[in-house]
């Protein structure tokens, strides 16, 4: 009797969730993690009572396969089965990526998956929880049996040692891989564009004559404690401060512009650490509601929780200054 | 003809400036920030998250490390807006506070460890670039920008668990 399975998106991971129903004609678990059936298609199939193939050693039709389970990091593998419309479980926290990134998709591609994950599809199955004990054969082995089939396990664990070996350097490349890739996303899709358009925005101030304006009144506010208090107030007033908080931007475009006046001498290098402080009294201060859910805060905390930390802000924000101006003494001299 | 000559190069020398700008960013800023982001993101995938959770939930129990190592380790390892999730290991009252500290340390960090908010390094870099301009080193900047910001969040963190518990406080008598 096959049994549905639902599968989710384990930590980190994308898409899902998916209902896997077992049929006569589909009730193949196809793992295809580079040598042997990966523990996660081993456990699935047994929840499922289902088969568990390895994928690499025997060939499999299209049309049996249930799920396929790979551990691909983001190149191919993640893809193929997606194109192929064939449920897939990915054990590695990716997403759409790699070529045929169009292809995943969340009705058919789930990642990050770990046994914690699955879970029976109907209430009548939960009560056999427990994964199911993998099917033995019937009939009482003879001796000569029991001898050869050790001997085969025996053969099986010293090839399993090369074989785990591969995979764990496999998986430590694919890692420094998934870490370069995360680094050149995030570059492209936040660093550049954030580069383009306030270079464009600096070129302009300072072509156009606006430049002298801003180093005649700006500079000699941020040189002094006062001024920077000040700064720092307005910042954190707690009807402005959501509004300066977004991004961060209004805060990254200050900072490059104090940063210009610091290196034409306007500004005195050691007023960095402070400045740093007095123009960022509103981090955040947009952002409480949405923070406060991601910590699995209740409606009433959050309800409570954004005016205290705005209110808190008005105090916290100029005594980062004195503690940033204070610290700064010997920097740069 | 002349006088179209002279308007378009004076049109073009507005982002002549820009273009320097950008030039001077590009080579100068991301080949570094990529290798540094590189080599932490594989530090952080290779130790796991499962590992610092422990340590996170010990790091709850006391103030002086629910607003310093806790939202300091949630920065690193789970970069913004990631970082916030640690707030579940808080008890209710406390995640306000938990919650300003961590958003406080996310541009303190970006001296030292830039992939924990890639979006929004302008912040430091910004200032830093002046200071880089001057021909000074950013190292005793970086540093102190980090540890001040720990001084900072706990601090902040302190100041908003008052305040919380007091509106708290206030909301129930009124209720």
């Amino acid at each position: 009797m096959y049994k549905s399975v639902t599968v989710k998106a384990g930590r980190g991971g994308w898409g899902g969730p998916l209902t896997l129903v077992p049929t006569e004609a589909k009730h193949k678990v196809v793992s295809i993690t580079g040598g042997g059936i990966h523990p996660i298609a081993k456990s699935l199939a047994a929840m499922m009572e289902c088969e568990a193939v390895d994928g690499f050693s025997t060939g499999v039709p299209d049309e049996e396969i249930l799920v396929a389970v790979v551990d691909c990091g983001g190149t191919a593998r993640c893809g193929v089965y997606p194109k192929k419309r064939i449920f897939t479980i990915n054990v590695l926290p990716v997403g759409q990526t790699g070529p045929l990134a169009k292809f995943i998709t969340e009705d058919i591609y789930v990642s990050g998956v770990d046994e914690s994950c699955f879970s029976y599809a109907d209430a009548s199955a939960a009560q056999a929880a427990a994964p199911a004990p993998k099917p033995v054969s019937g009939a009482p082995k003879s001796k000569a049996q029991a001898k050869e089939e050790v001997a085969r396990m025996n053969a099986g664990k010293e090839k399993g040692f090369i074989t785990r070996l591969g995979i764990a350097i496999g998986g430590v490349v694919s890692k420094f891989y998934a870490a370069g890739r995360e680094t050149i996303d995030i570059t492209i899709k936040s660093i550049l564009p954030f580069m383009a358009f306030v270079s464009m925005i600096l070129g302009i101030i300072s072509a156009s004559g606006i430049g002298d304006v801003i180093a005649n009144t700006i500079s000699p506010i941020a040189s002094t404690l006062p001024g920077m208090l000040i700064i720092s107030f307005i910042c954190a007033m707690p009807f402005l401060s959501p509004v300066l908080g977004p991004g961060a931007v209004i805060a990254q475009i200050v900072g490059t512009l104090l940063g210009v006046q610091i290196g034409l001498g306007n500004i005195p290098p050691q007023y960095a650490l402070p400045a740093l402080f007095a123009i960022d009294a509103q981090v955040g201060g947009d952002f409480v509601p949405v923070g406060l859910s991601l910590g699995e805060a209740d409606p009433e905390t959050i309800e409570l929780g954004v005016p205290a930390v705005l209110y808190s802000r008005v105090i916290t924000g100029p005594v980062a200054v004195i503690i940033a101006y204070v610290a700064s003494i010997g920097l740069y001299s | 003809m002349e006088f179209i000559a002279g308007l378009a190069n004076g049109f073009l020398s507005l982002f002549q400036a820009g273009a320097a700008t950008f030039t001077g960013w590009v080579t100068g800023i991301i080949p570094l920030v990529v290798v540094l982001m590189t080599a932490v993101n594989s530090l952080i995938k290779i130790i796991g998250e499962d590992r610092v959770n422990g340590i996170a939930e010990v790091a709850t129990k006391y103030t002086i490390t629910r607003y310093t190592v806790l939202p300091v380790l949630a920065v690193i390892f789970l970069a913004n807006p990631m970082c916030y999730t640690f707030g579940r290991f808080v008890e209710a009252k406390y995640k306000p506070a938990f919650y300003d500290a961590a958003v406080s340390f996310v541009h303190p960090v970006t001296g030292l460890f830039p992939h924990a908010n890639g979006g929004e390094l302008f912040v430091y870099m910004g200032i830093a670039a002046g200071v880089t301009q001057l021909g000074l080193p950013l190292g005793d900047l970086a540093v102190r920008y980090f540890f001040v910001g720990v001084l900072v969040i706990l601090i902040r963190g302190i100041v908003t668990e008052k305040i919380y518990l007091h509106m708290l406080k206030s909301n129930e008598k009124r209720g």
